[in-house]
């Protein structure tokens, strides 16, 4: 069974998140997306397949928090699975004010959901001209940037060109690994936002513009990005030594990672990624031509002491 | 080892649940196109005859209250009872519709002449008109499961945090049952004194009625979508491991007892049981597709069906014991007649 790729779309409210779900619907693009909405009727379409939602964050019944995972979510999919094999995407349009982290955990957590679907990618539309204050005033619009595989930095007409790079800059040094993509009315090309493979591991080299090119950017808010960087290979035994400790501790705190990772006598490069404290890893890929064999990974988080963890990051290095 | 005899259909889709009325007559497979297959089970030569009921997909299928016909929820809201016709249609009847919610649980009690269905948090009994019964009952969370008590007295209804029990002629507040987690499913043992849930988790939870004692079954390697009790309640027969694991209801357990474990032939994860209505043997489905009926003493369990294909969804012996129905993800419908 060919697992069917789900996209989640968040934004906070107004961001223009309707906008971009109404514009992937009525594109001719001639396929079935099953929609996913939190409340029923909010959008109306009439031959899509619009599923309504309760909000359901479950813990599960070993009450670790790290590990809330959607349980409408699982009940949806879990039914959409059983009609006959028409759909080609499940799109999941959360509500302005919705962590994205159970949304996304359900994907890891859920043995069902996790072998027949596939996370495509995580989508966050921002409003460039609100963007800002909302990042100082809400903790939502913050894990829902800091979520994003690719992040559409909407209503651009809005502001200036000298605004916009600023907002843009913020962005970045927030979640260093997303796609930004400027918008107006959320006029992005479908290619921008469906199959962008950003949360699948096999897709996450070619996903990787600016992974990492830009320098770590200092703040004082407590959600910061830090991204490390190690020329030598790494000790596979430190590297997991370190890095279970490393969620087992501050796994509440990770909102999320990617990282692409040279082992030592590997000859591919191994991928982790993970919400929380739930971690994935693949090596499915080549190196590409010319491409440097550095360790990087990217850390997403709250109050991340950026000098222990480069330190710590060093110090897996193959002696 | 006497060939099974085994007629077999493709139908395309997945079979999402199969039922036997109470008269034994027909047999219906509810399936994910949302139609219906209907088996003449007096007609061995005669195929499955499809009917379209729902416009998504069919979430669940029981046999209604009367002798016939059957009720089937559905991804379009509607709850429909279907009669097998004369001329081997079937008429397809609407006895609810809640816009916007899927109908994923029903059941059907005939001493009580009542129906329940789920949609969302709310539960709605209908009588035998199909009238509504009571007010709807509210629950905290979107329903995981129900079904009525034996005689019909009492409905279970299984969600996030535990499982509320409705007195079905008066429903006022419901007795919970507290357990953390997700339940997904709930029955009645066949005397009325146990509850047990299927989880989000690969576990079990139930209570002892009388006292609210605890039952916490674990150790399973995927989660018990299928269980129902065997040699009338003696055992607990759940799918959801290698082998089909028994958990004894007598002599003081399932407390600090070992259950009885039921090994296939070769290993796969049991998808779906269905004890035997007479004898001491149950069917088990797994996900490699293989169908096999074990002996309850732990002799040799004799294959049914082959592997290929995908997961067994769903199975259902007639009253009589004589057929047994099979359906699979990939839409393999099958009907089993094994020596006795």
């Amino acid at each position: 069974m060919t697992a069917i790729p789900v996209t989640v779309l968040t934004g906070y409210l107004g961001a223009g998140k309707t906008t971009l779900l109404n514009r992937i619907l009525s594109e001719p693009h001639g396929k079935r997306y099953a929609v996913i909405v939190n409340e029923f009727g909010e959008i109306g379409i009439d031959n899509d397949l619009v599923v309504g939602a309760d909000e359901e964050v479950f813990e599960m019944n070993n009450g670790c928090i790290c590990c809330t995972v959607r349980g409408d979510l699982i009940r949806i999919i879990g039914g959409l699975i059983k009609r006959k094999g028409d759909l080609d995407g499940i799109l999941i349009e959360t509500t302005g004010l919705a962590d994205p982290a159970p949304v996304a955990q359900t994907f890891f957590v859920d043995p069902d959901v996790a072998e027949r679907t596939r996370l495509d990618g995580v989508v966050t539309v921002v409003d460039s001209r609100h963007v800002t204050q909302r990042l100082e005033d809400s903790h939502e619009a913050l894990e829902q940037v800091a979520f994003a595989d690719v992040i559409l930095l909407n209503k651009t007409d809005l502001v200036d060109a000298g605004e916009l790079a600023s907002v843009e800059a913020r962005l970045r040094s927030l979640n260093p690994f997303a796609r930004i993509v400027r918008t107006e009315r959320c006029a992005a090309p479908l290619d921008a936002v469906l199959g962008i493979g950003g949360f699948d591991l096999k897709r996450v080299l070619e996903m990787e513009p600016d992974f990492l090119t830009e320098a770590d950017h200092e703040h004082d808010q407590s959600v910061t990005s830090v991204s490390l960087r190690e020329e030598r290979p790494l000790d596979p035994v430190r590297f997991d030594r370190w890095f279970r400790t490393l969620i087992q501790t501050r796994g509440t705190d990770l909102l999320r990672y990617k990282g692409i990772l040279a082992f030592a006598g590997a000859s591919r490069p191994t991928v982790v990624q993970g919400v929380h404290m739930l971690a994935d890893s693949g090596n499915t890929l080549s190196w590409r031509e010319g491409q440097s064999r550095a360790s990087r990974f990217v850390l997403i988080g709250r109050d991340l002491d950026g000098e222990a963890l480069a330190a710590d990051f060093a110090a897996c290095a193959a002696s | 080892m006497s060939p099974v005899p085994e007629r077999r259909w493709e139908t395309g889709a997945w079979v999402v649940g199969l039922a036997v009325n109470r008269a034994g007559t027909h047999a219906a497979a509810a399936l994910g196109d949302g139609s219906v297959r209907l088996l003449d089970l007096a007609d061995p030569d005669g195929g499955p005859r499809a009917s379209q009921v729902h416009a998504g997909a069919c979430l669940t299928i029981v046999p209604d209250l009367d002798d016939r016909g059957f009720l089937t929820g559905g991804d379009d809201g509607r709850l429909c009872r279907i009669v097998p016709g004369s001329s081997g249609d079937a008429a397809a009847e609407p006895l609810a519709e809640v816009k916007g919610r899927w109908i994923e649980h029903v059941d059907a009690e005939p001493q009580a002449g009542l129906r329940a269905f789920a949609a969302g948090r709310q539960v709605t009994l209908l009588d035998r008109a199909g009238r509504p019964a009571c007010d709807p009952l509210d629950h905290p969370s979107t329903v995981g499961g129900l079904a009525f008590a034996p005689k019909g007295k009492r409905l279970a209804v299984a969600h996030y945090g535990g499982v509320s029990l409705w007195w079905t002629k008066a429903p006022d507040v419901p007795t919970r049952l507290d357990w953390k987690g997700s339940h997904l499913g709930v029955i009645w043992h066949p005397a009325g004194t146990h509850v047990m849930t299927a989880m989000q988790e690969a576990e079990l939870h139930g209570w002892r009625l009388k006292d609210k004692a605890h039952m916490r079954m674990s150790g399973y390697a995927a989660k018990v979508r299928s269980f129902a009790w065997a040699a009338r309640g003696r055992w607990l027969a759940t799918a959801g491991a290698e082998e089909v694991v028994c958990w004894p209801f007598f002599g003081g357990g399932p407390w600090d007892k070992a259950p009885l474990e039921l090994p296939g032939p070769g290993s796969a994860v049991i998808t779906a049981v269905a004890p035997h209505p007479m004898d001491p043997v149950l069917a088990a489905g797994r996900d490699d597709g293989m169908i096999f009926v074990a002996p309850l003493d732990g002799s040799a369990p004799l294959p049914l069906a082959g592997r290929g294909g995908s997961a067994v969804s769903a199975l259902a012996w007639t009253a009589n014991g004589r057929s047994l129905l099979a359906g699979t993800e990939d839409g393999r419908l099958s009907w089993i007649t094994p020596a006795r």
